[in-house]
């Protein structure tokens, strides 16, 4: 089960309001490689690691996913908090705005709605690892992109941070594809 | 023909040595930031320290005491959730272990200090048995 801990991973105060901003940030809440896409991807998946260590490894980078996504979601908060009409349109937040209001939905940066087909499993342990070096690669590059669009500090750190978080994650997902590689770890069904 | 020019400010980015094992040539695997050196940089292991660009690293600047609190409270969590995730995969790595207790330690001691004065962080906190109700107190941790 989960608890919720009332608090974000990394702090986030961001005092400009920046629509642009809100609306490409939507790639990593409900696009392809978002955070929420990782976390469904890990939890999924860790059903069939063959060993305890791809297991509790799966689970935790999981859970620590939908902090992000919580971080993620924060942001996209933040920046669109007490935005008038004119603003909305000027940032073509405008087709948000008649379906959502202020509220935020599962899509991605061009209102495309989140798919499950986003989440790959395999049941082969080495497939998916792979897959899921792939993810943090893909989600990486999203972070770097993210950063060229933004000279707000504010919005810079937990990017910054976000982005090294898939750095790490990949290394993990990499040693333990390497271990499980290198003794000849079978599947155990 | 493609010409590759290793002075082009591209080619000189840190994360370009995404492929190799280790990030940082010559830091040992085991070697640790402080935890909030580490939650600024998104890592507490140097050797996976890998900065996008040549962007500068950015502090955690508190407004107030409350957030001073937090800070040390979300250095020490991250400090935590970092090292367990090496721990997965190296559970008999003892030297680690022994970082990660006394973190851990630090962590807990943070945590009751921080609700005892600001609330609850978990609905099953044993602080949290206030008359009237104090768990659904803002500001929510997306609040500024």
């Amino acid at each position: 089960m989960w608890l919720y801990e009332k608090k974000l991973e990394y702090p986030i105060d961001i005092k400009k309001k920046d629509l642009t901003l809100a609306k490409s940030l939507y790639s990593q809440y409900g696009g392809p490689d978002s955070e929420l896409a990782a976390a469904l991807r890990y939890l999924n998946q860790r059903y069939t690691m063959p060993d305890d260590k791809g297991k509790a490894l799966l689970t935790d980078i999981a859970t620590e996913e939908l902090g992000h996504l919580e971080m993620i979601a924060t942001m996209i908060y933040q920046l669109t908090k007490n935005t008038s009409i004119d603003e909305l349109k000027k940032a073509d937040f405008s087709g948000h705005f008649a379906q959502h209001d202020n509220g935020l939905f599962i899509n991605d940066a061009n209102g495309v709605p989140f798919t499950t087909s986003y989440i790959e499993t395999t049941g082969d342990f080495i497939a998916d690892l792979e897959s899921d070096m792939a993810a943090e690669q893909r989600a990486r590059a999203t972070y770097e992109h993210l950063i060229d669009l933004t000279t707000d500090p504010d919005a810079i750190g937990p990017l910054s941070f976000l982005r090294e978080r898939e750095v790490v994650h990949y290394q993990r997902f990499k040693e333990l594809r390497n271990y499980y590689l290198e003794n000849k770890i079978q599947k155990n069904s | 023909m493609y010409q590759y020019n290793s002075n082009l400010e591209y080619y000189n980015y840190d994360n370009n040595n995404y492929n190799k094992p280790l990030y940082t040539k010559d830091v040992d695997k085991n070697e640790l930031f402080d935890p909030y050196s580490g939650l600024i940089r998104g890592t507490m292991f140097k050797n996976l320290y890998n900065s996008y660009r040549n962007n500068k690293i950015i502090e955690i600047n508190p407004k107030n005491e409350k957030e001073q609190l937090q800070n040390i409270l979300n250095s020490l969590c991250f400090s935590v959730i970092d090292i367990s995730l090496y721990l997965d995969i190296y559970p008999n790595d003892k030297d680690i272990i022994e970082v990660f207790d006394q973190y851990l330690k630090q962590d807990n001691a943070v945590k009751l200090e921080y609700e005892n004065k600001y609330g609850p962080l978990f609905v099953n906190s044993l602080i949290n048995n206030k008359y009237p109700w104090t768990w659904n107190k803002g500001p929510w941790p997306w609040e500024n």
